[in-house]
């Protein structure tokens, strides 16, 4: 049944031609031991992304996708493990690295943007210290002087004030928004060609969230980065990324453009989360509709869809309580989404040649 | 910056005198009465009135009081009450053998936790983290003394691998030529490296002994630190950058895992510094600790006033020296947070 | 979050009868004194996180403060429920003035006004039972008979959503959206008048927000409530609020009623505010037509005189009324009040 379904993985996320492709995951799980059990934390998730794609993954918390941007980078420590999986970046396979080769790419082909901007930096060494140290180490051959320099040019990039002055502060003398900004100054140091930014403005306020997505946007077309965007908000989602993959679970359990998964999501988590969201065009006032229940625990998982206790369609149906769904693509050319849903292919049908009586997902 | 330290220095002036009240209220709250001891059992009342006056025991205690403060900022220490030597002579005599054993305790016991807490949390090795556990549970059940006396019987008696107690050097030895006090450097100092071996040789049991307790504490406290810093989101970033695992604990996780091991560093190292009376006597060490302590004995209270004095002012200057350290390391305590959030 | 009162609350009753309002507050102003490190002495800096908040809210209305952090919302609704003494100003609840009442009397008050925090990993004590947690209001408030207490308690649980089996668990033992709902229990226990909600669903997930403010909304009118709603999340805001303030370094810029201050918006920090909000939808224009502010909030920053968002507002940046004179809150229409020398000049779209 697994291999079968990875079968499917392979088949079904046939990407476009291979020399845009940039990263490429296969297959990745991991797991957390713990005395509560073992956690699955990302369970045989597969993507693609391009050269220059904003990528956005959506899901809660406890959904795996943090676990997700570390496994990718070969950050997950104990007692988690990367269990299986393949990372294939630029052609070169990461997860079969040790630890010291991947030095090589982290900071350098693939950097990390963290949530809290208020504890990502080391608090008793100098910003400037903290880029310069990244530049160091990757690029062989560059003096101290140079580094620095450097240094306060990527602060100019990020627009924090007086770069020369402030590249000798302290992290505790920056707001959040800046802080922020030192952090995205070190994860494009050295030009990356990938950018994993793990709920990048969730700890902003709206106005510093505004500034800082409008200079992630800019740099990374600049240097024709790609961005794995992780986060909960959809409106950042709907305006920053090309392609949504949304994360339940562990798994990936649909994936769009942007447009097609807003305008015409077929899973039912995908859409009963774009519902929960208050849009003050679409609602009448009255209750949210909402999800029932909670996410699963990762540690104890049903056998069936992980969605189905939940899930307004597939709720006690039989196929949902026994069979995992498989990684489905539905739609035309164009418009293509891949859902791990029973029910895709004729939630897609329904929505877009709605049945008499039945209304269309719009 | 300057306001913190000139804060802290008028504040340990304000302890120090603290400390003199105690000290002197104390002894002289204690029962017996000195001149009556120094006089002998068998003296006569003119005879005890005599020594009384001379000790200016006899003044008004306020007065006792002022002269004491005085007397003690000046330096006129004044003559021990049972042997007539100045105190200054007595206690400058036995200092630097106290000094010397402090010091190398402390250096063994910080350098031994540093390397132990880093060693014990760096990778997931559960038998190096397993050993430091034992080792500083061990060290912390441990009296000094026990310690002192099988580490005797073991390395002295059993192999005769190291000196036994006769103090800082065997009998037959004479000490190198002054200059600090310290018989290892002198030694070196004056190129006498034989009697620099045999300082060593007789320093490592009394160090360890010493040192054990303090090295227990201080390599738990640094590798519960270090354990709690190693989870913060800062190190996965430091890591994101492409660090490497070592480099990443010793950089960045051990600058700020350390600062709590700092006041504690201080705090031991002040009080191995006023002496250890138990190791001193188990190994003849002619330290401070056993002196004092025969001085309390005979109400000396010359000595012993000098001696409090001197310990509150020794403290205070340790925990002023760690708290200028803070400020260095921690630009946090130096620099304010200028911008609120 | 009651049907039509859109009627009365065209009315204005700002500076009206403060006996007319559940809540009237005027002139709140709270300072902090911030010791800076000064070379000799210390000196003092003086933080106005409030500088002179007024506002009123009506019986069964959901009234909501808004703004970013370091505006001063929670500040504010700490010293209106005096949790926190105000340096200056007026709250009157049901027309009796807070600042006039001993102890023992603020302590019978206290029963009629009740918060909700904001979050539900500290706000509850982790060494008591849940159903402790929800009678404890009860045992302070001087109820001895604790069968009564206990069976109060389970009620508020079961309104919640909690069941009688689940009552006797630690905190530890619930998610993120329980504990939520067991504090809004806390809350209500007392049978209170008024209810400040701060920030209470901001620390969840997204699909437990929904949950929890149905859970609130559907009590509101049964239990016969009014809300104080402490919101950073605009979109929460405008579907949650009635009437609404939007604050900016401890000040009120705007205050209107909901369908109002969204679709005309007068002061620039509004329109930029409501610009900046992220649209979950792929095709809107948002994003076009967002205004991006310079430079960052400051709470010391705060100049003597002149206006407060000044320094950062694409209209005043320049302009010497604006440097020179801090604008009043006035009555630009019936209802809707603004703190601006030019309210309506920027635009969404960002044309001036």
């Amino acid at each position: 049944m697994a291999a079968e379904r990875e079968q499917m993985t392979e088949q079904t996320a046939q990407p476009e031609p291979n020399d845009d492709l940039l990263l490429r995951v296969r297959g990745l799980k991991t797991e957390f031991v713990t005395r509560r059990g073992t956690i699955k934390a990302v369970r045989d998730v597969s993507l693609d992304v391009h050269r220059a794609e904003k990528v956005g993954i959506v899901g809660e918390s406890g959904c795996g996708k943090s676990a997700l941007a570390l496994s990718i980078l070969g950050l997950i420590s104990s007692p988690g493990r990367v269990v299986a999986g393949e990372v294939w970046l630029n052609g070169r396979e990461l997860a079969s690295l040790s630890d010291r080769e991947m030095q090589v790419v982290r900071g350098r082909n693939v950097s990390l943007i963290f949530q809290d901007p208020m504890t990502s930096l080391d608090p008793v060494m100098t910003i400037g210290s903290q880029i310069t140290e990244s530049i160091l180490k990757h690029q062989r051959g560059i003096s101290r002087r140079a580094a620095r320099d450097r240094a306060i040019e990527l602060l100019r990039d990020v627009e924090v004030p007086l770069a020369e002055r402030r590249i000798d502060d302290f992290p505790h003398q920056l707001s959040g928004g800046m802080r922020q900004r030192v952090m995205i100054a070190i994860a494009l140091a050295n030009d990356p060609d990938l950018l994993i930014a793990d709920e990048p403005t969730t700890a902003l306020d709206v106005t510093t969230q505004a500034q800082v997505i409008d200079v992630l946007e800019r740099l990374v077309e600049e240097r024709n980065a790609a961005v794995i965007l992780i986060t909960h908000n959809l409106g950042v989602v709907a305006e920053f990324c090309d392609t949504v993959k949304v994360m339940y679970a562990g798994r990936i359990v649909e994936e769009a453009t942007t447009d097609v998964l807003f305008r015409a999501p077929t899973h039912p988590y995908t859409e009963a989360l774009l519902h929960s969201v208050p849009d003050p065009k679409r609602l009448a006032r009255g209750p949210l509709p909402t999800i029932p229940g909670a996410p699963p625990s990762l540690a104890d998982l049903p056998p069936g869809c992980s969605f189905e206790p939940r899930c307004p369609l597939g709720q006690g149906v039989e196929v949902c309580l026994e069979q995992a769904p498989f990684p489905i693509e539905v739609g035309s050319p164009g418009s293509i989404v891949v859902s791990e849903c029973h029910f895709a292919q004729d939630r897609w049908a329904e929505a877009h040649n709605p049945t008499e009586g039945v209304q269309s997902h719009e | 910056m300057v306001r913190v330290i000139v804060n802290k220095v008028t504040s340990s002036i304000a302890t120090i005198f603290g400390a003199s009240v105690v000290a002197f209220v104390l002894l002289r709250v204690l029962p017996g009465d000195p001149a009556r001891l120094i006089a002998g059992s068998l003296a006569s009342d003119e005879a005890i009135a005599g020594v009384r006056r001379q000790l200016g025991l006899d003044q008004p205690l306020h007065v006792q009081y002022i002269r004491y403060i005085t007397d003690f900022f000046t330096g006129d220490w004044g003559f021990s009450f049972s042997s007539g030597v100045p105190v200054k002579e007595i206690l400058g005599s036995r200092f630097p053998a106290t000094a010397e054993l402090a010091l190398y305790a402390f250096l063994f016991a910080f350098l031994s936790a540093l390397v132990l807490a880093l060693l014990a949390t760096y990778r997931e090795w559960p038998v190096v983290d397993g050993v430091v556990r034992a080792l500083s549970s061990f060290g912390l059940g441990t009296p000094p003394f026990w310690f002192a006396i099988l580490a005797l019987i073991v390395f002295f008696e059993q192999f005769g691998l190291l000196p036994g107690p006769s103090g800082r050097l065997s009998s037959a030895t004479t000490p190198p030529p002054l200059l600090t006090g310290f018989y290892t450097i002198d030694a070196l100092v004056a190129g006498q490296f034989d009697i620099l071996g045999e300082a060593i040789k007789h320093l490592i049991l009394p160090v360890v002994s010493l040192g054990l307790v303090p090295f227990a504490f201080l390599v738990r406290l640094l590798r519960a630190n270090l354990l709690e810093i190693s989870s913060e989101p800062f190190i996965v970033v430091v890591r994101s950058k492409g660090i490497g695992r070592w480099l990443t604990h010793v950089r960045h996780a051990l600058p700020n895992a350390f600062l709590p091991t700092l006041t504690a560093s201080g705090l031991i190292l002040a009080e191995l510094l006023t002496g250890s009376v138990l190791v001193e006597r188990i190994f003849t060490w002619p330290g401070v600790g056993a002196l004092v302590v025969d001085s309390i004995k005979r109400q000396d209270f010359a000595v012993v006033q000098t001696f409090i004095l001197l310990s509150a002012s020794l403290y205070i200057l340790v925990n002023l020296v760690v708290d200028i350290l803070y400020g260095v390391i921690d630009p946090r305590t130096r620099i304010p947070t200028t911008e609120a959030r | 979050m009651s049907e039509s009162q859109s009627a009365s609350s065209v009315l204005s009753g700002l500076r009206g009868d403060p006996s007319e309002a559940l809540l009237w507050v005027n002139g709140l102003s709270k300072e902090f004194q911030l010791k800076r490190p000064g070379v000799w002495r210390q000196e003092l800096q003086i933080l106005r996180a409030v500088d002179g908040v007024s506002f009123d809210i009506r019986r069964g209305e959901t009234f909501g403060l808004v703004g970013e952090s370091g505006c001063g919302k929670s500040t504010a609704a700490r010293c209106i429920l005096r949790l926190l003494q105000p340096t200056a100003g007026a709250v009157h609840f049901d027309g009796m003035d807070l600042g006039t009442l001993g102890l023992e009397e603020m302590r019978r008050f206290r029963r009629r006004m009740q918060i909700v925090f904001q979050d539900p990993y500290a706000s509850l004590d982790p060494r008591m039972t849940v159903l402790q947690i929800v009678e404890e209001p009860l045992l302070v408030h001087g109820v001895q008979d604790r069968a009564a207490r206990l069976e109060k308690a389970q009620e508020m649980l079961s309104l919640v959503g909690i069941t009688p089996d689940q009552a006797d668990r630690k905190p530890h033992a619930f998610s993120g959206g329980q504990r939520q709902r067991i504090g809004i229990a806390r809350a209500l226990i007392l049978n209170p008048e008024l209810v400040v909600l701060d920030e209470p669903v901001s620390a969840l997930d997204v699909s437990i927000q929904a949950q929890v403010l149905n859970l609130l909304g559907s009590i509101q009118e049964r239990l016969d409530l009014t809300y104080l709603f402490i919101v950073h999340d605009l979109i929460l805001a405008e579907y949650f609020c009635d009437r609404l303030a939007v604050l900016y370094l401890g000040a009120v810029m705007e205050m209107a009623d909901r369908e109002t201050l969204f679709q005309e918006p007068l002061h620039p920090y509004t329109v930029t505010l409501l610009s900046a909000v992220p649209i979950p939808d792929p095709s809107s224009q948002g994003r076009r037509n967002r205004i991006i502010l310079e430079g960052e909030v400051d709470a010391l920053s705060v100049q003597a005189g002149g206006c407060r968002f000044r320094s950062r507002c694409p209209v005043g940046k320049d302009r010497d009324v604006c440097r020179v004179e801090e604008p009043p809150l006035v009555e630009q229409a019936p209802g809707h009040w603004v703190s601006c020398h030019f309210p309506g000049e920027l635009r969404p779209g960002g044309e001036s």
